[in-house]
């Protein structure tokens, strides 16, 4: 029995990986989105919302249900503990995605301030985050997030910048206090998303060798 | 471990023959605690359960090395008394064994061989060893009838109750369950929580649901050897070995 739980394991582990990419999917569409100011591309995130909660209630049943079924240990209780947080993380990264399509909505009509000052380069940094975190949790490995506490410090600075330089254009220009206020949001969920990449790292570090770490 | 142990063995190695069947084993059973010893079938458990007992002594070519202490004293001395060792080290065994006689006489039998014959006194022994097993209240009315017509998970409590009935200090129980249904598998595991507070439990099973249920350490054997051994949460959380995890999650044995 102990076989067809483990292909089970393998099995859960495929589905949660389709969740984690759909997430990570929502995320850079919606900040392509942003940047192109693409309205159509932004509906098409905003779509996908349906779908990326059903993922997260069949896939924790899946979790519970294995459980119940094998009452697992050791490293097969750790892979689904991991699992359950990769599919929490998924689900808000998505989530985030979604959000930020909803803002290419409010500040389409008008031109970008600053080219959107860092938020293109946030993105693209915390999109590797997770896209690291993923494949550590498919890989079984904790190489590509040994350095993911600095990374993180990066981003949190990218956010703070973000922040002063939109606060100095709303003083400057009433008017551009829509458009920055809303990238001082993205710019926070971005952040956010990349707390969500930590606690995966943090999990699959769990999963890989029982130990917890924390990355700050 | 931190906890004062109760029972120690230093490299003991057995054989039965020509054929080892534990190599060097080297640990330390907590006072006041469950112990679980787990491990595929053949990998020497039952053999190291027994030898806390001697009772391995009562099988033709045997050889023991190594020391085995109880309450600090080596019990592989040659003047060591077997039979208040086995007193002090009480058993329970994986089929319920109650003699063909009556409840009552069953719990009476062992402190009447250690010489107590006052009937007062016989009386408070057997109430209060089957209250201790839990399964005073299902006899109390039928005390003087035979054990045998007890259920199977009556009869093990009826079996642990004989052996709380000469004050033990250590309980072994070789599979105490794998002869009795869920239900009945259950009293004994939340009889074994309740006999910690008094006991030192150490017990042999092949159910790891089991062991991590009752036991506060457990120790993973395998060929002779005790690979592992720590808290039960540890063990089966992240256990140290490869090995140990590959049993535990089923990818052997």
């Amino acid at each position: 029995m102990a076989e067809k739980f483990h292909a089970e394991l393998k099995n859960l582990k495929a589905e949660t990986l389709e969740m984690a990419h759909l997430g990570r999917f929502m995320l850079r569409t919606s900040v392509d989105a942003l940047i192109r100011q693409d309205n159509d591309l932004a509906a098409s995130v905003v779509a996908r919302k349906e779908e990326i909660h059903a993922m997260e209630i069949r896939l924790e049943e899946y979790c519970y249900q294995l459980i119940a079924m094998n009452q697992p240990m050791a490293k097969d209780m750790r892979v689904i503990a991991c699992t359950l947080k990769v599919i929490t993380a998924s689900l808000r990264i998505g989530r985030y995605g979604k959000v930020i399509a909803n803002i290419v909505k409010k500040i389409s009509d008008q031109p970008h301030i600053a080219n959107l000052m860092s938020i293109p380069h946030m993105a693209d940094l915390v999109i590797e985050m997770i896209d690291d975190s993923i494949e550590a949790y498919e890989k079984d490995s904790i190489e590509g997030i040994a350095d993911f506490s600095s990374r993180d410090d990066t981003i949190d600075s990218l956010r703070q910048s973000i922040f002063r330089e939109g606060i100095t254009y709303m003083m400057e220009d009433p008017k551009s206090i829509t458009r920055c206020t809303n990238y001082i949001l993205v710019a926070r969920y971005l952040e956010r998303c990349a707390d969500h990449a930590c606690k995966i790292a943090e999990n699959v570090q769990y999963m890989n060798t029982g130990e917890r770490v924390e990355i700050h | 471990m931190s906890e004062s142990a109760i029972i120690t063995t230093n490299n003991v190695s057995l054989w039965y023959n020509e054929k080892r069947a534990l190599e060097s084993v080297s640990m330390s059973i907590p006072k006041n605690m469950v112990t679980a010893l787990i491990g595929p079938s053949g990998c020497g458990k039952s053999t190291l359960l027994r030898c806390f007992n001697r009772l391995n002594d009562l099988i033709d070519n045997v050889k023991i090395t190594g020391e085995i202490t109880l309450d600090d004293k080596n019990i592989q001395e040659p003047g060591t008394d077997v039979v208040m060792l086995r007193k002090k080290v009480g058993m329970v065994f994986q089929k319920p064994n109650p003699f063909p006689k009556s409840i009552y006489e069953n719990v009476a039998y062992g402190p009447r061989v250690h010489g107590i014959r006052d009937k007062t006194q016989l009386d408070r022994i057997v109430e209060q060893s089957l209250r201790h097993a839990a399964i005073w209240d299902e006899v109390k009315d039928r005390i003087n009838d035979s054990a045998l017509g007890l259920s199977g998970g009556q009869q093990q409590r009826l079996c642990i109750a004989r052996t709380l009935a000469v004050e033990p200090e250590v309980i072994l129980m070789d599979e105490p369950c794998s002869a009795l249904d869920p239900i009945a598998t259950s009293k004994i595991e939340n009889l074994i929580d309740l006999l910690k507070k008094d006991y030192t439990v150490i017990i042999v099973t092949h159910n790891m649901q089991q062991a991590a249920r009752v036991s506060d350490y457990t120790g993973f054997m395998y060929l002779g050897k005790l690979i592992e051994c720590g808290k039960t949460n540890q063990i089966f959380e992240h256990p140290t070995e490869e090995l140990t995890e590959n049993y535990i999650t089923g990818r052997f044995g």
